[in-house]
């Protein structure tokens, strides 16, 4: 078990190297210039020298493989560098960002599971009548429309006509906790939409794939009420593939909120990775990218050595 | 006593909710504006060109010897007045003002800020511009004296400039403090930035608001939508499409002004755009009404000359039609050229920003029109700049509002001796031109100077340097308890941010 650890903890690392470098390559060979972009801000022409001044005090001007060992050797000491814009720490940038997309995506996840479950369960117990038609074409609706079409319509409805939240914006929980909450509410729901719409199709199938299970057939017999029978023996048995489907959604929605963070101004860690590509805030790239590969890295490393610990064949295998 | 909760109590409370209409979403506070940014400054260094939205920012923050009226004028800010003494040495008398860490303003301050920007090691905007000055004297707290190595008459226009503010000598360089109306309290990056009322502010009675809480709405239709539900006072960057609506809404106020310009550069460096007649020919091929429409909703004008505006003193109405729309005149002057079949050239614009992209579609097809086939390379803006600075490109379209309402602005655009750069034609260095800018910039006399400038712009009609496209109409939107804020004129608009020491919120 031991050596079995220990090669997928290498293998991890080696994941994360990997990324790390391809990342740093990819953005270097990309045209633009961060001092030419940092001085040419609103379409205006810099000073020649002003930016040959910046690179030079950037430290863009050395050659790529210096800058490549000089980026990996901050890493190694913990060090993820400053934002080539503002020279604010990288790692206090994400510090701040992350749980704010985490917060978004755990919203999400939890609004999607309290309508997505159920619903799914309802449609799966009504299988082919009237309810599950209609959720059947409320769930295609929810998977096919576009998170930023479902945020825009959300904020016209809620926000300009009604006025129930506001169109969007952040305030931290610790400034006004009615405030941060009412501006999470779009976006977590927007998000939900999608996810929504996927768990209760899972759960449906599930539902339904668990109903003609003999355990089921046993409850009838034994004269247990439906209901009991559909809380105790179907839900709590077809809510197992919804959690795998649930959790990996998530995982994915870690660098995948950008469209809806942008929608809704949200100053998650998505938004901030697509504007320092724009900026070719090399560092704040990198740093960003390594923090989501980490995470996810460390997800299947988990399961993986989960999965030595459930099945002994996976680490003799 | 117990309480029952039955289906049909949720469903009808369920279909109410709509109507639980919530007064006032945003907590509004007295004396506080909420002004939506179109982003969040990449930084607020007092002297780096940074965009817009920073120099919005540094507007309520910093303030330099001269600045802008609302009506477009130049008006003394930290300098009482100011004199030219001969051609190569202004005088500038300083008022009573105060920093907000206390210090008084003087001219050692003035002294050091320019020595700063003109530095060795300076990334500063004006540095260029500065380095023109030779010497500085000090005579008195009150008194600065500029030595010029050439004449400059556009000086303090130039140190209007919002990239030019005077910062004090004894501040922190991670904190630049100066001398506007407003102080920073607090920031959090890439959301908001919170500014107070700095209460020793040299003008009497400003600012007149407590506070102001700029917020970032990078999406142009959330920063709308932010300004009709009412959670922000101000926004700026109207986009186009939504200008009609906000002017209808009772609620609201648009003050827009024709300020900004879209024009199309060339690489001159090889055929066939070496040749005027054949960049010539391009001018007269654009159908610019098109591009008001496709680009900007109709919420512009055609521009076929220099970007000099008519409201300009330097205004020349007989060159108002120079590059006008003439197809006929554009193909005689292709044949001449000797291409008579046409060719074809790449079209460089960016599809990061729609005005951009949208104008280069319209360009493509009117000189398609004359036998040009212009392939379109449309890359995200940062690769646009990049390209557009090693001249990897044939024609290019371009977006730029002039430094200042004088024609000196527009250099930037068509002086080939400058350094090349994505913002002009490339390796398209015309000696006579740079010539007139010159002396266009060391002109003391008004009238010798409109001489100077309508040389140049006669010159500019035939050499085609750049071929202008359209004015485009750049937008304030606020709610109309707010007074105060004006958009300021032409070029001047990105300077409407000094008007926040007038605003009010009724």
């Amino acid at each position: 078990m031991l050596g079995y650890a220990l090669t997928r903890v290498a293998v991890a690392l080696g994941l994360i190297w990997a990324v790390v470098t391809l990342v740093f390559l990819f953005i270097h060979l990309v045209p633009g210039d961060p001092a030419e972009l940092l001085l040419a801000q609103g379409g205006v022409a810099p000073d020649p020298a002003a930016v040959a001044e910046l690179r030079d005090k950037l430290g863009l001007d050395q050659p790529i493989l210096a800058q490549y060992l000089s980026h990996v050797g901050g890493l190694l000491k913990g060090d993820l560098g400053s934002s080539l814009l503002d020279d604010h720490p990288i790692a206090e940038e994400i510090a701040l960002r992350l749980p704010r997309t985490l917060e978004l995506i755990f919203a999400a996840g939890l609004i999607a599971t309290l309508f997505g479950v159920p619903l799914g369960t309802l449609a799966g117990l009504r299988a082919g009548g009237v309810v599950d038609r209609i959720l059947a074409a409320a769930t295609g609706l929810g998977l096919s429309i576009p998170v930023f079409v479902v945020g825009t319509i959300a904020i016209l409805i809620f926000a300009q006509k009604l006025r129930l939240v506001p169109a969007g914006g952040y305030v931290p929980f610790s400034r006004d906790p009615a405030q941060h909450l009412l501006l999470l509410l779009m976006p977590a729901t927007t998000i939900a939409v999608g996810l929504g719409a996927v768990m209760l199709r899972v759960t449906r199938s599930s539902v339904l794939e668990v109903l003609e299970r003999d355990y089921v057939r046993a409850a009838h017999a034994k004269g247990l009420t439906p209901r009991r029978i559909v809380l105790h023996h179907v839900v709590r048995n077809a809510l197992i593939p919804v959690v795998t489907v649930l959790a990996l959604h998530m995982g994915s929605l870690l660098g995948g909120t950008v469209l809806v963070e942008f929608v809704f101004n949200w100053p998650g860690l998505s938004g901030e990775l697509v504007r320092a590509v724009e900026q070719r805030d090399y560092p704040e790239v990198i740093g960003i990218v390594l923090v989501i590969s980490v995470a996810l890295v460390i997800t299947n490393l988990v399961v993986d050595l989960l999965y030595a610990v459930i099945d002994p064949r996976v680490r003799h295998g | 006593m117990s309480m029952t909760v039955s289906r049909r109590s949720v469903l009808a409370g369920a279909t109410a909710l709509p109507f639980l209409r919530l007064a006032d979403v945003r907590a509004a506070t007295p004396g506080t504006l909420t002004f939506g940014l179109s982003s969040y400054p990449p930084s607020i260094q007092p002297w780096l060109n940074t965009g817009t939205a920073a120099a919005t920012v540094k507007l309520m923050v910093y303030r330099g010897l001269t600045g802008f009226a609302p009506d477009g004028s130049l008006r003394g800010e930290l300098a009482e007045s100011w004199a030219p003494e001969g051609t190569t040495a202004w005088l500038f008398k300083l008022r009573d003002a105060t920093f907000q860490n206390g210090e008084k303003v003087t001219s050692a301050d003035v002294k050091w800020t320019i020595e700063q920007v003109s530095g060795e090691k300076s990334t500063a905007y004006l540095r260029s511009q500065m380095q023109s000055i030779a010497g500085i004297e000090t005579p008195d707290d009150k008194t600065v004296r500029f030595l010029m190595k050439e004449p400059v008459a556009i000086l303090p226009t130039l140190l209007a400039n919002f990239h030019m503010p005077i910062i004090s000598r004894v501040s922190d360089p991670k904190m630049p403090v100066g001398a506007g109306p407003f102080m920073i309290t607090a920031q959090e990056r890439g959301v908001s930035i919170d500014l107070e009322a700095f209460s020793n502010y040299y003008k009497p009675g400003l600012p007149r608001l407590k506070a102001i809480r700029a917020v970032a709405y990078a999406d142009e239709n959330l920063r709308v939508a932010a300004l009709q539900a009412g959670d922000v006072d101000l926004i700026e960057y109207v986009p186009w499409q939504s200008m009609e609506t906000i002017g209808k809404d009772p609620k609201l106020v648009l003050d827009a002004v024709d300020g900004p310009y879209m024009y199309l550069i060339f690489n001159a460096t090889k055929p066939p755009f070496n040749d005027a007649r054949v960049r010539k020919a391009v001018a007269h091929a654009i159908k610019r009404e098109e591009i008001v429409k496709a680009a900007f909703f109709g919420r512009g004008s055609g521009l076929a000359h220099l970007p000099i505006p008519k409201a300009s003193e330097f205004f020349n109405p007989e060159y108002e039609d120079g590059w006008r729309y003439d197809p006929a005149l554009a193909k005689k002057l292709l044949a001449e050229a000797g291409h008579s079949d046409g060719f074809n050239c790449s079209l460089l614009s960016t599809a990061q920003y729609g005005m951009h992209k949208d104008s280069a579609e319209v360009i493509q097809q009117n000189v398609a029109a004359i036998g040009i086939k212009a392939e379109l390379n449309l890359p995200d803006w940062a690769t646009r700049v990049t390209v557009g600075n090693k001249g990897q490109y044939d024609m290019a379209v371009m977006g730029d509002a002039a430094d200042s309402n004088d024609p000196d602005g527009i250099a930037k655009a068509i002086d080939g001796s400058l350094s090349p750069s994505y913002t002009r034609s490339f390796g398209l260095n015309i000696d006579k031109m740079a010539a007139l800018i010159k002396a266009g910039r060391a002109e003391f006399d008004a009238a010798k100077r409109k001489t100077v400038y309508k040389e140049l712009e006669a010159l500019a009609i035939e050499q085609v340097p750049m071929v202008g496209l359209a004015w485009r109409s750049q937008g304030y939107a606020m709610q109309n308890r707010v007074s105060g804020f004006k958009n300021l004129p032409g070029a001047l608009t990105f300077y409407s941010g000094t008007t926040f020491e007038d605003v009010s919120v009724g």
